[in-house]
């Protein structure tokens, strides 16, 4: 039954088992990463060696290069080295508590030796996601036509709605009036109570036989008058509906006109402002980098608080089960210093506690950056924290100054022009709560120095931002944090507008016109039907306001009237 | 192929006895299904200190560990529901030896609820198939004539070279 050799057996498979992941751990985890780190990225991906340490267990990863899937001469990420401390005891126990965590060399957007594959998207066109000077100044407004069919305009709906009610209430209305007595039973009513109350009484049993016919009359005025009232809220109700339907109707007229303008570009007197247009896309595209922060930690979110489910990655599933008491996060790393690659020089960048589990830990992730005096920037400190406690949340600042800007093209052709040199200044704070983001800064281009081509548009263009010994801007952000919605607004903007774009000003002036008269010819038309309902509804609540005085006073007068005949003929007789 | 089948040939008509074949038949299947950890090397000592026939246990881990992959979603769901009893949290949170053996994970806790559930049944099963294959079924292919013919051909050949 038992077997002499087990224990041997057993350990030389161990230890067969232990050399085989030994031997091979390093180069399965390169090529797990490399794939995995491909898939996302769409791109080649180089990562020249990964090993594995025992004492203590740790894990290097040696010249990792992500290339940037639009620009491939570059490197989206890159480090030289990363090196990762892993506590035995948690990792058995099948959490990832890293102590420490070190990058060196670590840069963005760095040129590679030679360019590397892109395997997913199009290559980005040159110039493509770039400000489209010819277009702009060849002032090619989209269609109106193509504008109103992209919108989804509501206030057409609602005018449908608006028309709809005020056909079926004048309907209801002209039925109202079959439930009121008519003009001839009243008079009929009015004749027959004045034959009462006219008439001679000649004794007690005609004074009772009259007051019966009276309360008969009574009873029935009464319940007229009950319809009448009844018919009268009906009224009130049907012109209450006219007027939230009317409201709703011309509320969404207008947002509908704001989100058109919006489209066309046409806020702010007619034109976008040209900081919107030179920094409007770059400042969302670093935004967007926020949401790849959100992806990665959205799994750990409440359900509900989430943006949007996440694709499930192939691999086996797998979920620690919510103990109520759970010693470590499920990835942890304690401390990480990163040596950044920034303004020409190396700026080293702290962080504490990174985890997506910052209730189990009870902090949040910390982090600092402080340099200064670089070859290429003279200030930049950096602070911030992030968590997820009920939500994400995540607060940073920034103060850079003096960061010479390197070379930059805008533009195609004969409209290309570019930023020589100018020195960047920029403060500013984000934060951001659950899915909501909001962040405000000022950017400040010192002594810019721009050139330009034969255009004589952009020669104009070039020579007024030349003139400017800084170009503020501000910067503002706020939405989701998968879609921002970014504004730039400089106080160029006009200077820009008004030297060079007033032929433009005119032409979108005459877009605004057309797409307006456009946008109101597809609104259906409700003013007759709602005005017929109104004149209807007038008249009708008139004429039972008329009928209910009429009714009251025939109601008043009767009692009065035969009570004070019968007593004096009874005090008649009595003197007589 | 050819020398698969050998192995098993020669297991079935090896001295083994039949319940050495069924219990290394049904803990290499829960050795497949188990996520690789330290159930998996328990599961090994007990194979390694027990006179469990080895070479029937590999190859049924190599195989079921396909099972794995098929059953993992239900596995990991199976876990998850059964993972939330308040009982059963209390006692994972509170034994570190029970999250040594990875049972706070779900896939982990699924994989190991059915192992226990079948793990019995198949030894059970594959010990009776066994003994029906070496009493009824054995004699009787041993006479027919395409059994006869195979013994002359390569697959017999391997065979002959394995004993």
């Amino acid at each position: 039954m038992i077997r002499k050799s087990g224990w041997l057996i057993f350990l030389c498979l161990l230890a067969a088992i232990f050399l085989l992941v030994y031997v091979f751990a390093g180069t399965a985890t390169r090529i797990g990463l490399v794939y995995g780190l491909e898939k996302s990225a769409g791109a080649e991906v180089n990562i020249n060696k990964v090993s594995i340490g025992l004492f203590p267990l740790s894990l290097t990863i040696q010249d990792l290069q992500v290339t940037d899937a639009k620009q491939p001469e570059y490197n989206v990420v890159s480090f030289s080295r990363a090196n990762a401390e892993l506590e035995l005891w948690p990792a058995l126990l099948g959490y990832y508590v890293i102590s420490d965590l070190t990058v060196e060399q670590l840069a963005y957007g760095s040129e590679r030796q030679k360019p590397g594959k892109v395997y997913r998207g199009e290559l980005a066109e040159p110039g493509e996601g770039d400000f489209d000077l010819a277009s702009f100044f060849a002032v090619e407004l989209p269609d109106a036509d193509e504008l109103l069919a992209r919108a989804n305009l509501t206030a057409v709906a609602k005018g449908e709605q608006l028309k709809q009610l005020a056909q079926t209430e004048q309907q209801q209305v002209r039925q109202l009036r079959d439930q009121l007595p008519s003009s001839e039973r009243l008079r009929e009513l009015e004749q027959q109570i004045k034959a009462i109350t006219d008439g001679d009484i000649r004794d007690a049993a005609d004074l009772a036989a009259k007051t019966e016919q009276l309360r008969q009359l009574k009873d029935e005025l009464q319940k007229d008058k009950q319809q009448l009232e009844l018919v009268k809220q009906q009224l009130q109700q049907s012109r209450d509906n006219l007027q939230t339907a009317a409201t709703d109707f011309r509320n969404a007229t207008q947002a509908d006109w704001q989100q058109l303008q919006s489209y066309a570009n046409l806020a702010d007197g007619g034109l976008a402002g040209i900081s919107q247009l030179l920094l409007g896309d770059l400042w969302a595209e670093r935004l967007q980098q926020l949401y790849t922060l959100y992806q990665m930690v959205a799994p750990y979110l409440p359900e509900g608080s989430r943006l949007e489910e996440q694709p499930e990655p192939m691999e086996l599933p797998g979920r620690i089960l919510p103990l109520k008491q759970q010693p470590y996060p499920n990835f942890w790393i304690k401390n990480a210093n990163l040596s950044l690659l920034i303004g020409g020089g190396t700026a080293d960048v702290q962080i504490q506690d990174i985890t997506a589990q910052h209730d189990i830990i009870d902090a949040a992730t910390r982090f600092t950056l402080n340099v200064q005096q670089l070859p290429l920037l003279q200030q930049f400190s950096l602070d911030g924290n992030f968590a997820i406690f009920e939500q994400l949340q995540s607060e940073v600042n920034w103060q850079l100054s003096g960061l010479q800007l390197a070379e930059q093209m805008f533009g195609e052709g004969a409209t290309r022009f570019g930023l020589q040199q100018a020195l960047l200044n920029s403060s500013g704070g984000l934060n951001l709560q659950g899915t909501s983001l909001s962040q405000q800064a000022s950017v400040i281009l010192q002594g810019p120095s721009f050139s330009s081509g034969d255009n004589r548009y952009v020669q104009q263009l070039t020579q007024l931002l030349n003139q400017q010994a800084e170009i503020p801007f501000q910067l503002n952000a706020t939405g989701t944090v998968s879609r921002p919605s970014v504004s730039v607004s400089s106080p160029l903007d006009r200077i820009v507008a008004n030297a060079i774009m007033g032929e433009a000003q005119a032409k979108f002036a005459s877009y605004e016109q057309d797409l307006r008269s456009k946008f109101n010819a597809r609104l259906p038309n409700t003013a007759d039907d709602e005005q017929s309902l109104l004149s209807l509804l007038d008249r009708e609540q008139a004429s039972t306001e008329a009928m209910g005085e009429q009714i009251e006073s025939l109601l008043d007068a009767q009692l009065g009237d035969l009570r004070d005949r019968a007593l004096d003929r009874l005090r008649g007789r009595i003197g007589g | 192929m050819f020398t698969i089948l050998a192995r098993i040939l020669k297991v079935l008509n090896s001295e083994a006895s039949p319940w050495q074949i069924g219990w290394a038949v049904a803990l290499g299947v829960i050795a497949g299904i188990l996520p690789f950890g330290l159930l998996t090397l328990i599961i090994l000592l007990v194979v390694c200190l027990f006179t469990i026939n080895l070479s029937s246990f590999l190859l049924v881990w190599a195989f079921s560990k396909a099972l794995l992959w098929l059953l993992a979603d239900r596995l990991e769901q199976m876990g998850w529901s059964w993972g939330q009893q308040d009982w059963l949290l209390s006692l994972l949170s509170n034994s570190e030896t029970l999250q040594l053996l990875h049972l706070h994970h779900s896939l982990t806790l699924g994989a190991f609820l059915l192992s226990v559930i079948i793990l019995f049944p198949i030894a059970w099963l594959t010990t009776r198939l066994v003994l029906k294959y070496r009493h009824v079924l054995m004699p009787h292919l041993n006479k027919w004539k395409v059994v006869q013919l195979l013994k002359a051909s390569k697959l017999a050949q391997v065979y002959q070279r394995m004993q």
